[in-house]
């Protein structure tokens, strides 16, 4: 369901993609105009996530599981995700592998309170590996068993491109692409206008935007789901896990929110910071950029 | 810039590894700021590839090599062209085309005196100054190569390549055929390969072929033109010569673990018909060092090779360190070792630069003579590339990614060769027999 309704100093555009509440605040402008550009939003998010989820049975991703080790063709935009998937591994030194998404079949984070074994973990770290990814300008194949993940930046990379895309198409105004908390705009707001407003939702109030942060330009990414955990004899698991140790991390912040220039880069410094538990906000601090803690 | 922050300590009572400890972190925030932006400004087809796609990309590079004093230059350009589709079929195309000029070592001792040497056509004279390596000045020649390869999975695990390979010079031609099968085992953790290949390679030098271990005649020696060209027709045998190489290679391939991947590799050539370099000299010498003849070297007709590869690349998150290994032994007596080490370390730009080290050490082929004395071998020569030596390569490779999978690359490496062997009787003493060489390459390349 698309809506689009007229706030005194902005349009708001809605609608529901990537398991997400998908929103676009747009400069005033005529309505066709801010309707056209939420219509090629939508159209933009639709092709990424049927593109890459892993929840369909036609796309890359299925053919790729299908393939059992077998090289499937990829497009252009498959090889530079692989190679900025690439870049992250190295500069996370690990942390961040495409991979690692089997470990869900380990790992559930619906509200229940089942640890999985160390035997199950263990079960499944060989399946995880980003070096075993054979990949070049057209084709790509991945052992049979592994699993490739877009998820863990997706919604970041969808974010990217439609800010990117709305910049293209709309070069004079400003718009704030918000999906589910990560963030970017299209191009910055003139300093005649406020600042935009977005609200950040914690972990203790998960309904609330409990605290609210202006920006003009730039992205925002937060890691740390405020409803996706799990529980277990009084600690809270997140859902972030570590692909080394195939566990889910346990301590340090609930919450941490970024500022960047891209809402990968800043989605990405946000989830590694997570990784590092408590040494998460030494990492984050190492990173220069402006950052939020929820503990 | 942070609202609320309180510092949660680590709890070891919890089920689950323990974490880590690490207070140095890198900042990686700005390389993945250039990173992301490479993602989002590459080009996006709005439909995914269909799997029929063909898709091509090419590799440049233009590389400038000098070596130093009035040695050897050369420039060298090449495009290489993959085409590869859906069903992991690639077709890759390359054409390389080199420039040589400069001088290069005949093997002729230096003297205490100029010494004159015919030219390798018998057209004309050259002279080498007092206490100077004899270098052969009219070495000048322009190179066309031509490689095309053919690959193709088939079965369920297993694959083939066929390839062929032109490359003509002035006055040489080389073709070559490959062909290789690989099948993968263990969910693709390893793969097995055999390869073929053969060679033919002709020589047609101007001034045809020297016989083997003949004496040049020097027109100083003759009293008329037309007793020195008929001088030197008789150490003239056939106006061409072939060369042909068959060659058998056996690979493994192995992932080691998630850091480490390994490949070995395995090979044997046999090389029968003319191997000798039409060009280069064995001097003669008497007693005191001095020259008394200068002799066209002469190389068994047969060779073979057997050589073993290893090779390990190792993750340690962002550098990649590859190591390789290369071990060859010929039945020439050429045993020879090579290190390899390639450190590509990730700067927080997004770019790469890449240390490179090589080392190589051969022992001398069994008939490597700096000279000859009284004897009169079956085979001689004194080619710097058959003695022992060894050589060193520091180079370092910078590469800057674009959008997509452009890439620009620029790569700078300096060489140093010292050849050594035994010192020389009389005269000779004093005088260098295995001068060093030094080089300098500069490479550039780009990638689309």
């Amino acid at each position: 369901m698309t809506s689009l309704t007229r706030h005194p100093d902005y349009w708001r555009g809605h609608f529901i993609a990537m398991a997400s509440d998908c929103e676009l605040l747009i400069d005033p402008c005529p309505e066709s105009r801010a309707r056209a550009l939420l219509v090629a939003a939508e159209r933009r998010v639709r092709a990424i996530e049927q593109k890459y989820s892993r929840y369909r049975e036609d796309n890359l991703v299925a053919r790729l599981h299908r393939a059992e080790g077998k090289p499937v063709a990829i497009d252009g935009e498959t090889l530079s995700l692989l190679t900025f998937a690439d870049h992250c591994y190295r500069l996370s030194d690990g942390l961040f592998d495409l991979t690692s998404g089997v470990l869900r079949r380990a790992w559930r984070f619906d509200g229940c309170d089942r640890l999985p074994s160390q035997g199950e973990i263990d079960a499944l770290l060989p399946l995880i590996g980003w070096e075993r990814v054979r990949y070049d300008d057209s084709t790509l194949s991945l052992p049979a068993g592994m699993e490739l993940d877009f998820g863990g930046i997706g919604k970041e990379y969808a974010v990217d491109q439609v800010a990117a895309e709305l910049a293209r198409q709309a070069p004079s105004l400003s718009v704030l692409v918000n999906f589910g908390g990560d963030i970017a705009i299209s191009v910055p707001r003139a300093p005649e206008r406020p600042p935009w407003q977005v609200g950040i939702a914690t972990p203790s109030k998960p309904t609330q935007a409990s605290y609210p942060l202006t920006l003009r330009h730039g992205a925002l990414a937060t890691s740390g789901d405020s409803q996706r955990f799990l529980r277990h004899g009084g600690v809270r698991y997140s859902h972030i896990l570590n692909p080394k140790t195939g566990w889910a991390t346990r301590s340090g912040p609930a919450q941490v929110t970024v500022a960047g220039q891209s809402c990968l880069q800043a989605g990405l410094l946000a989830t590694l910071a997570l990784l590092h538990e408590t040494e998460a906000e030494a990492f984050i601090r190492a990173q220069q950029v402006p950052y939020w803690i929820q503990p | 810039m942070q609202l609320s922050h309180r510092p949660s300590l680590p709890d070891t009572s919890t089920p689950g590894p323990p974490v880590p400890k690490n207070t140095g972190f890198t900042n990686i925030s700005a390389a993945l700021a250039v990173a992301s932006s490479a993602l989002i400004a590459a080009p996006i087809n709005a439909q995914e590839a269909p799997p029929s796609q063909h898709q091509w990309q090419f590799d440049t590079a233009l590389l400038a090599y000098g070596e130093s004093g009035d040695r050897v230059k050369a420039l060298e350009g090449s495009i290489q062209g993959v085409r590869s589709d859906g069903d992991d079929q690639r077709l890759s195309l390359m054409l390389t085309f080199d420039a040589l000029t400069g001088a290069s070592a005949t093997g002729a001792v230096p003297q205490r005196r100029a010494q004159t040497f015919t030219r390798p056509s018998g057209l004309g004279e050259y002279t080498t100054a007092a206490g100077q390596t004899p270098l052969d000045d009219t070495f000048r020649d322009t190179r066309v190569q031509i490689n095309a390869g053919w690959a193709a999975p088939f079965g369920d695990n297993s694959g083939f390549e066929v390839g062929a390979h032109l490359s003509k010079e002035y006055d040489y031609l080389s073709l070559g055929v490959s062909g290789a099968l690989s099948h993968s085992l263990d969910r693709n953790n390893t793969t097995l390969r055999l390869g073929l290949a053969g060679y033919a390679d002709s020589i047609e030098p101007e001034g045809q072929i020297p016989l083997p271990l003949a004496v040049m005649p020097l027109r100083s020696d003759y009293p008329d033109e037309e007793a020195f060209i008929q001088a030197f027709n008789a150490t003239r045998g056939a106006a061409k010569e072939h060369k042909d190489t068959a060659e058998l290679q056996l690979g493994i391939t192995q992932v080691i673990n998630r850091r480490t991947l390994m490949l070995l590799n395995y090979s044997y050539a046999e090389v029968s018909g003319y191997q000798s370099d039409p060009f280069k000299l064995v001097s003669r010498i008497d007693a005191q060092g001095r020259a008394i003849a200068q002799n066209y070297e002469s190389r068994p007709e047969r060779r073979r090779k057997q050589a073993l590869f290893w090779q390990t690349k190792m993750h340690f998150g962002a550098p990649v360190l590859e190591s390789a290994y290369r071990f060859m032994h010929d039945d020439w007596g050429i045993d020879s070792h090579t290190l390899e080490l390639r450190l590509n370390l990730m700067l927080p730009s997004g770019h790469t630069l890449e240390p490179q080290l090589r080392l190589y050490h051969q022992s001398a082929a069994d008939f490597y003579r700096p000279y000859l004395q009284q004897e009169t071998p079956t085979y001689a020569s004194a080619d710097y590339r058959l003695a022992e030596m060894t050589t060193y390569t520091l180079g370092f490779r910078y590469r800057i990614p674009l959008t997509g999978a452009r890439s620009a690359s620029a790569r700078i490496a300096y060489y140093v060769q010292n050849p050594e062997g035994p010192g020389g009787p009389g005269e000779l003493a004093g005088l260098n027999l295995y001068p060093r060489l030094e080089a300098l390459m500069l490479q550039l390349g780009y990638r689309f």
